[in-house]
């Protein structure tokens, strides 16, 4: 595993630990998508609202913790101050607010509005001829609302070669509505797709750098709870658990022993 | 009022060029020219109202002034979580301008009749809620607040006053009738005709608002030593109105049914007591009763 990659994930559980919050699993799916998006895309860390910056929207919002751990490795915020996650005055809420959070572009939680949002970006990069790209993850999960597609239909109706949906199948909708073959569903709709190991920076770098004359759908497979066996193998219940101290220790042993 | 909306449109894109003009397949022979002359300020994005929300919240992130157009019923209460959370909670300034407010779309019946949309987007924090009543109203309020950085919801109706309301400011309501009997009547969009006419003769108060959010609290509080009576066929009025402490107040207006008539704006205004008849009626009795608690 991606040294970056481990200490993220470290923090998750140090983080979820301290605070009593977290959703562990789905926030391990993710870290190496992330961790790709942001050593892809023209960014700057000390300067968030840069404006020749690309844009990042976590529609998935309650992955918030792993994509603060992802902000704070890349130098936005000190990841220490994370700690604080949920607190009554914390800036680190369990969803991600623009206003508090240095690097959050959209306030998400409530799933299918991110990535709405996100199309609306790209279509205005397209009308302020920015250049600018857009790049929105978006949960298998969450691909159960209908927004999601409805926004996919306006990504491609107005050709918005510059929108990028990470899509993250990490299967998390095994005991309810799943969504068989998204990268089928996806090019049906009129998407470029790529399809790759969610856990393999090199595949999703190559994927991110792709270009495309159409809006692009990166397939990330990935695995609930990925660097930790015990998270995979009980998901639900880790669904919004946190470690106590032993849990802890024991989870932290899983992750470093690889 | 949809060709005043279209009209005043076209004269601020052509002053700033951050204005884009979104439909959801709705009033578009209304902007065939704006849609020729600025393709790319023009979608005609489809019928997926949310979609045309959350979207219009992107644009306004990077500095674009949207304007969001199609039926009430639709881009409201179908949309409320986007209104909500991408456009309020995010301080995305986007403009949401509906047709077919309240009975305008009569015939159609209750599934585009639309009388909560009022009600419901003043709950939400950092909303600029206004029901214009006449085209002049709407010219004034879409220039003033378009591009002020909050949403702004617009409700237009296909059946307008041509009342002079006097000088149009947002938040501002408009004294047109003083009297001196103890009951002002409060109301507000296209319905005033049928108040004013039906109270033309008699001795109250008038009081008439474009903007139900935020109301004027100070005009209120002015007449408030005197009976209310909230006169409207939409809820919104009267609970913005109850802001004001202490008021003695009635409502005339909708209740907790729904309206399964056909018909026309006014055969349904007359259904429900909003006719020049129902209103002269209840305020009728009002002036016969003493002074009483509702």
């Amino acid at each position: 595993m991606n040294e970056t990659c481990l200490k993220i994930r470290a923090d998750i559980l140090s983080i979820a630990h301290a605070s009593g919050r977290g959703h562990i699993p789905t926030c391990f799916s993710i870290v190496e998508s992330l961790y790709a998006v942001y050593s892809t895309m023209n960014h700057r860390p000390t300067e968030p609202q840069w404006p020749g910056r690309d844009l990042f929207v976590l529609s998935k919002g309650h992955a918030a913790l792993g994509y603060y751990c992802n902000l704070a490795a890349f130098g936005y915020f000190p990841a220490e101050q994370v700690r604080a996650f949920g607190d009554a005055d914390s800036l680190f809420g369990c969803h991600g607010d623009r206003f508090k959070v240095p690097g959050v572009e959209a306030s998400t939680g409530s799933l299918g509005h991110g990535v709405g949002i996100a199309v609306g970006m790209a279509l205005a990069g397209q009308i302020q001829r920015s250049g600018r790209r857009v790049i929105t993850l978006v949960g298998d999960g969450e691909a159960n609302e209908g927004t999601v597609w409805e926004a996919v239909l306006v990504a491609v109706d107005q050709k918005l070669s510059r929108f990028t949906l990470l899509y993250d199948h990490n299967n998390s909708q095994r005991r309810c509505l799943q969504i068989p073959n998204p990268g089928e569903r996806f090019r049906a709709f009129g998407c470029e797709v790529t399809e790759v190991d969610g856990h393999d920076l090199a595949q999703l770098t190559d994927a991110l750098q792709r270009t495309t004359d159409r809006p692009h759908v990166i397939v990330a497979n990935t695995i609930k709870g990925f660097g930790c066996q015990t998270l995979c193998d009980d998901v639900f219940a880790w669904h919004r658990r946190s470690p106590d101290a032993a849990t802890l220790a024991r989870l932290m042993e899983e992750l470093h022993a690889g | 009022m949809r060709g005043k909306f279209r009209q005043v449109v076209t004269e601020l894109a052509e002053q700033d060029e951050r204005i884009v003009v979104i439909l959801g397949d709705v009033s578009v022979y209304q902007f065939n020219q704006f849609s020729q002359r600025w393709p790319e300020r023009f979608y005609n994005m489809g019928i997926l109202e949310p979609t045309l929300v959350s979207v219009s919240a992107g644009l306004a992130a990077l500095g674009l002034r949207p304007f969001v157009h199609t039926i009430a019923p639709f881009l409201t209460e179908r949309c409320y979580e986007q209104i909500k959370l991408d456009l309020c909670y995010n301080r995305f300034g986007s403009n949401l301008v509906t047709c077919g407010a309240s009975f305008d779309y009569a015939a159609d019946g209750p599934t585009h009749h639309t009388y909560t949309d009022l009600a419901i987007l003043r709950l939400l924090p950092h909303m600029e809620v206004m029901q214009p009543g006449s085209e002049r109203e709407l010219a004034a309020l879409l220039r003033s607040q378009y591009a002020n950085g909050n949403p702004s919801y617009f409700r237009l109706s296909d059946f307008p006053h041509d009342r002079d309301t006097g000088e149009v400011r947002f938040g501002q309501g408009a004294v047109l009738k003083r009297g001196s009997r103890d009951l002002t009547l409060l109301t507000a969009g296209p319905i005033l005709d049928n108040v004013a006419t039906a109270v033309e003769d008699l001795d109250v108060n008038l009081l008439y608002f474009h903007t139900l959010k935020p109301i004027d609290h100070a005009l209120i509080a002015q007449f408030a030593h005197t009976r209310m009576l909230v006169i409207h066929d939409a809820f919104g009025l009267q609970e913005a109105v109850n802001e004001v402490a202490g008021l003695r107040i009635w409502h005339h207006g909708l209740t907790d049914r729904f309206c399964d008539g056909y018909g026309s704006v006014e055969s349904i205004r007359q259904r429900l007591g909003l006719d020049v008849a129902g209103i002269r009626a209840r305020v009728l009795g009002l002036l016969q009763q003493k002074e009483t608690l509702p």
